[in-house]
């Protein structure tokens, strides 16, 4: 997810505005706006695909039950966002220890030369991730993953903009680490 | 050795997020520390591995999931609400690798899920709040919500038929009994009462319906459920084995198989509250989860499951 995601407020509000005035089409252009950044939120998140569908899931059903008492002061993605995090963070809690990751290499292109590379990437930078305490995942998730600013990720987060560059600064320094083998 | 502030600096050049000073000041510190240049190129490297990642695609089913599961109860169709008991289905049996997704497995999950709300509300009553709630015994309305340990006088009632129910005399026992008191003292199923959602579920038209309907009425009075819940198993409902007992009844398989049971599926206040966007909500949460993806009622709906597949 390289490219700046974020759709404009105005937009947002308009199809939250649509949605509560009974028009059904606006729920689709939602979703179609946010599933898949979500979705890749939660699967960063989760290093599952299941659990990141199930989570994808039940953000936008508690984010459609909930529009009515969402506030237009504030930006929508903040408020979609935070709610992919916080469910994530709660999915990992529920998650039993010993539960492993699912194998997901299949959905990559076999084969070698590039494909080959980035599934590699893939795999290592997965790895590395889930090696992150889950709070300090998130903050690189947002940077790395969605792009956001210092700044939008403390809305989302609902954190101090210092505590959002900590914990990025001390999560890329294990990263560092973790991945350094290979890289250079 | 870095500072703590030239290593900010330098992530923040990164991230593109230092002020022009700033990235003056990271320009001019690589160009005198060798250590600091190090640290940038490996930063830099990092990046461009997570820049290698590509973002996943999510599953084509994921939008109309999502569509399906909106607010919309009147338009709910029998797929919707078999697409919704699937993922119900797959949430309780995520701990074993091959869920089965059979029609009739997720009939039984369903199923399941309408015993245990419909259970709940008969031990426990409806929500407080309503003033002319009763409560066995004639005390005052139930504290439950704020964790205070539970006593057949925190049973709340409202309407003639839950009246009905708890002259029962076998209820009655049950909820009279060390058992029933220490059910309502579990902390899961305390929160599961306080959430929101499952108060709306239980003060809902819907619900009350289910209540007064004589497909409800048949159940309960059906020897079969006065079986079940006149058990020791019933009794020792906290227990996993116990409640493992339960499903594998001849008394539990009676009243699934009773005609009464059927009707009850088929009932519209019954599959309204299915359908409803509150439980929906209700299953979604933390503590519905906690609930029914216990050891115990997964192993039970596999157990289930694998019988009906036989």
């Amino acid at each position: 997810m390289k490219e700046t995601p974020l759709a404009t407020d105005e937009q947002d509000r308009a199809l939250v505005e649509r949605y509560l005035e009974n028009h059904r089409d606006a729920a689709g252009a939602l979703v179609d706006r946010y599933q898949q950044r979500l979705f890749n939120v939660a699967f960063r998140m989760l290093g599952n695909v299941q659990d990141a569908e199930d989570v994808t899931q039940t953000v936008f059903f508690n984010a459609f039950h909930r529009l009515g008492t969402y506030d237009p002061r504030y930006k929508f993605f903040s408020w979609i966002y935070r709610m992919a995090v916080n469910e994530s963070l709660n999915m990992l809690k529920r998650r039993k220890p010993s539960l492993t990751l699912e194998d997901d290499h299949d959905i990559l292109a076999p084969g070698g030369g590039a494909a080959a590379d980035r599934a590699e990437a893939e795999d290592r930078v997965r790895s590395a991730l889930m090696g992150l305490k889950p709070d300090d995942r998130a903050v690189v998730v947002l940077r790395h993953f969605v792009s956001f600013s210092y700044q939008e990720i403390a809305a989302v987060l609902e954190i101090p903009v210092q505590t959002v560059k900590s914990r990025l600064f001390t999560a890329r320094e294990r990263l560092r680490l973790a991945l350094s083998e290979g890289v250079r | 050795m870095l500072s703590r502030d030239q290593v900010e600096l330098i992530q923040q050049e990164i991230d593109g997020a230092n002020t022009p000073e700033g990235s003056a000041a990271v320009r001019s510190l690589l160009a005198q520390d060798p250590e600091a240049r190090a640290m940038a190129a490996e930063l830099r490297r990092v990046a461009v591995l997570f820049e290698q990642v590509a973002e996943r695609e999510p599953p084509a089913r994921l939008k109309r999931a999502i569509l399906d599961a909106l607010p919309q109860p009147a338009r709910a169709s029998p797929g919707a609400l078999l697409r919704w008991a699937a993922r119900g289905l797959r949430l309780v049996t995520k701990s074993m690798k091959e869920p089965i997704m059979t029609k009739k497995a997720v009939l039984i999950a369903s199923a399941a899920a309408a015993v245990l709300i419909v259970v709940a509300g008969i031990v426990t009553g409806f929500p407080p709040g309503s003033r002319d709630a009763g409560t066995i015994g004639g005390v005052q309305p139930a504290a439950r919500y704020h964790g205070k340990v539970m006593t057949e006088a925190d049973v709340s009632l409202k309407n003639p038929e839950i009246q009905a129910l708890f002259q029962n005399d076998q209820i009655l026992r049950l909820v009279r009994s060390d058992v029933f008191r220490q059910v309502m003292q579990n902390q899961a199923f305390r929160e599961l009462q306080a959430n929101a959602a499952y108060r709306e579920i239980m003060a809902s038209q819907a619900y009350q319906q289910l209540m007064a309907s004589q497909a409800y009425q048949q159940l309960m009075a059906s020897q079969a459920y006065q079986q079940l819940m006149a058990s020791q198993a019933y009794r020792e409902l906290q227990a996993n084995a116990a409640y493992r007992e339960i499903m594998a009844s001849q008394a539990y398989q009676q009243l699934m198989a009773s005609q009464a049971y059927r009707e009850l599926q088929a009932n519209a206040a019954y599959r309204e509250i299915m359908a409803s966007h509150a439980f929906r909500e209700l299953q979604s949460t933390e503590v519905f989860r906690s609930v029914a993806q216990s050891q115990a009622l997964s192993q039970a709906f596999m157990r289930e499951a694998m019988r009906v597949q036989m």
